[in-house]
């Protein structure tokens, strides 16, 4: 399967005449939920967040407008700072972890005989079926540096596992890690997908020529294969500053000192632990501004992808 | 995703693609495989032992029974879980009819506000969003877990391209027969689309029983936390020193969507990927 073959060119049939006037009010009628909940629970708050970033929400008093008082007082926080270089430091070193390893897993995985292939397929897809909740737990276990698992199987060789995640320098990348360990099997599979598009054809013919299969896989895999990567890219950058909140959340709590809290993260603390309303509007509008503009990039290169169909 | 050996790959790199599969493999199945050995250890051989029980033990999984609720903390992620889903899935379907078979004004800029919703990262709605909840007196409720959620985009988005994909031939000769836009949804799209419902379906279930962050805002009490709250406050509570039984609740929890996995593996496979392409 490919991921262009499932967007059938049928958009373009016509649909039948008779319904058109019969349809004036049913297709509101069938709509109408579905509108409703997007206007309430989506587009609404959108706007009501940003009305709440310019405003001072008092108790029992009418809010007072307070222009961009919220934004330039986060730009004074140290720990907005930390948080926003934490969330490009996050994006930056996941980045490679999950878009770039799961290339040669894909194609090893590919080259694989039937039987191993779809082994390997099905426990790749394990850990997308785990809530990050559970895999933050494992994990927790796993590395806990008195009786973790890592720690019970170094322990006969005389060595000791740090404490990786109370160290203000190594938390974040145990973070990235484990984030890196539950979404690398899943993009695994998309390249996949991917590469089972290729023509067969193609790769005989480059082979009739006496292509090595090095040749093949940098001057035709990778190539056909670079829409499936932009689109994991940008993905995963969406993935990773939203989804690492449960393990932020439940691992560190956003520390040791403010060394893995990110922006989102922020933001619910400033919600729901400093009750500071217009302090946390911003900060969403902000990351607003920066996964909006990458989602917008995403649905313009799926629509790039519905014509090359 | 059919499965052919394109590259003739030489005999290195043949060991070195074994090699990489294995251990991406194995980083995968050993940490899931002792969290199982330790769910079965009894008390005296969860430290410091061997790393499979020596003499198995159900023990741990009656036990965090009694440490929490996790039978209410279950009926609740069922509960609202199934109801969620349901209700997902029967205003999809009805979206996905209004925009894949009728032409009416707006309906090319509702799609894309539909789209666009889908898009739209939840860190930013979260705060107004839970301000309603509240305000509407649902805030540690089921209805707060569920009402916010009813709206599944991609739900939306993967129904009207099966539906655009369905063959014009028998609408039409439906329509001759004298069926209604309501018949032609009930008897002739449904029975046909119903392996892509089932697939989305299981996608929506394993998203909501797997979801941490909404529940975490909107409950507070037992009474409608669901699973995966519960065994996170199971994990500040004890801090490991109940690790058999933390372990049996981890197992537990995960359980319903490896199951539904394991029942419908190959068609979960495709979905995933397929949604994952496009959502």
């Amino acid at each position: 399967m490919s991921a262009s073959i499932a967007l059938p060119a049928a958009a373009t049939l016509a649909r039948p005449r008779a319904r058109r006037r019969a349809g004036n009010l049913l297709p509101w009628l069938l709509l109408s939920p579905l509108l409703l909940l997007l206007a309430a629970f989506t587009y609404w708050p959108l706007l009501h967040t940003i009305y709440l970033s310019v405003v001072d929400v008092r108790l029992f008093q009418p809010d007072r407008f307070v222009g961009l008082d919220n934004f330039t007082g986060l730009f004074r926080s140290p720990s907005f700072a930390a948080a926003s270089w934490n969330t490009v430091i996050y994006i930056a070193l996941s980045l490679p972890l999950k878009v770039l390893l799961p290339i040669p897993i894909a194609v090893f995985v590919w080259c694989a005989g039937a039987r191993m292939a779809s082994l390997h397929r099905s426990i790749l897809f394990v850990p997308t079926l785990l809530s990050f909740v559970v895999v933050s737990i494992v994990w927790i276990w796993m590395l806990n540096p008195v009786m973790g698992m890592v720690q019970s199987g170094l322990r006969p060789l005389g060595l000791q596992m740090p404490a990786l995640l109370s160290d203000a320098a190594t938390a974040i990348h145990a973070i990235i890690g484990i984030s890196a360990w539950k979404v690398i099997g899943f993009n695994a599979l998309l390249y996949l997908a991917g590469l089972a598009s290729i023509p067969r054809e193609l790769i005989e013919s480059m082979r009739l020529d006496g292509a090595s299969d090095w040749r093949i896989t940098r001057s035709l895999l990778l190539p056909l294969l670079s829409p499936t990567i932009y689109f994991v890219a940008i993905t995963s950058v969406l993935f990773t500053v939203q989804q690492v909140f449960t393990p932020i959340n439940i691992m560190t709590g956003g520390g040791p000192s403010n060394a893995t809290t990110n922006l989102f993260y922020l933001a619910y603390e400033m919600a729901f632990e400093s009750f500071n309303i217009g302090f946390a509007s911003a900060t969403a509008l902000l990351l607003f501004v920066g996964l909006g503009a990458l989602a917008a990039l995403k649905a313009w290169l799926l629509g790039r992808r519905v014509h090359y169909a | 995703m059919r499965n052919v050996a394109p590259l003739t790959l030489t005999p290195p790199w043949r060991a070195i693609g074994n090699i990489v599969l294995f251990v991406a493999s194995l980083s995968i199945v050993v940490p899931l495989l002792l969290v199982v050995a330790t769910s079965l250890k009894p008390p005296i051989e969860i430290h410091g032992g061997l790393p499979w029980p020596q003499s198995p033990t159900g023990g741990n999984y009656v036990e965090v029974f009694d440490k929490i609720p996790l039978g209410l903390y279950f009926w609740n992620s069922a509960a609202t879980t199934a109801l969620r889903v349901g209700g997902q899935l029967v205003i999809a379907l009805l979206a996905a009819y209004a925009f894949a078979r009728f032409e009416f004004r707006g309906r090319d800029v509702l799609f894309a506000l539909t789209l666009g919703a889908m898009m739209l990262p939840h860190s930013l709605t979260f705060l107004p969003t839970y301000l309603m909840i509240s305000w509407l007196g649902w805030f540690d409720s089921w209805w707060g877990l569920i009402v916010p959620n009813l709206a599944a985009p991609v739900g939306v988005f993967l129904l009207r391209q099966h539906m655009l994909a369905f063959p014009r031939d028998l609408l039409d000769s439906a329509a001759i027969d004298g069926a209604g836009p309501w018949r032609a949804l009930w008897l002739v799209i449904l029975p046909n689309i119903q392996p892509a419902m089932a697939a989305i379906a299981i996608l929506l279930f394993i998203d909501c029983w797997n979801e941490y962050f909404w529940p975490l805002v909107i409950t507070e009490s037992e009474h409608a936390m669901t699973v995966q709250i519960g065994i996170r406050r199971f994990l500040d509570a004890e801090r490991g020193d109940d690790l058999g039984a933390l372990m049996a609740g981890v197992v537990l929890v995960s359980l319903p969507a490896m199951a539904v996995f394991l029942w419908f593996q190959r068609r979960i496979l495709e979905t995933f990927v397929s949604a994952g392409l496009k959502g």
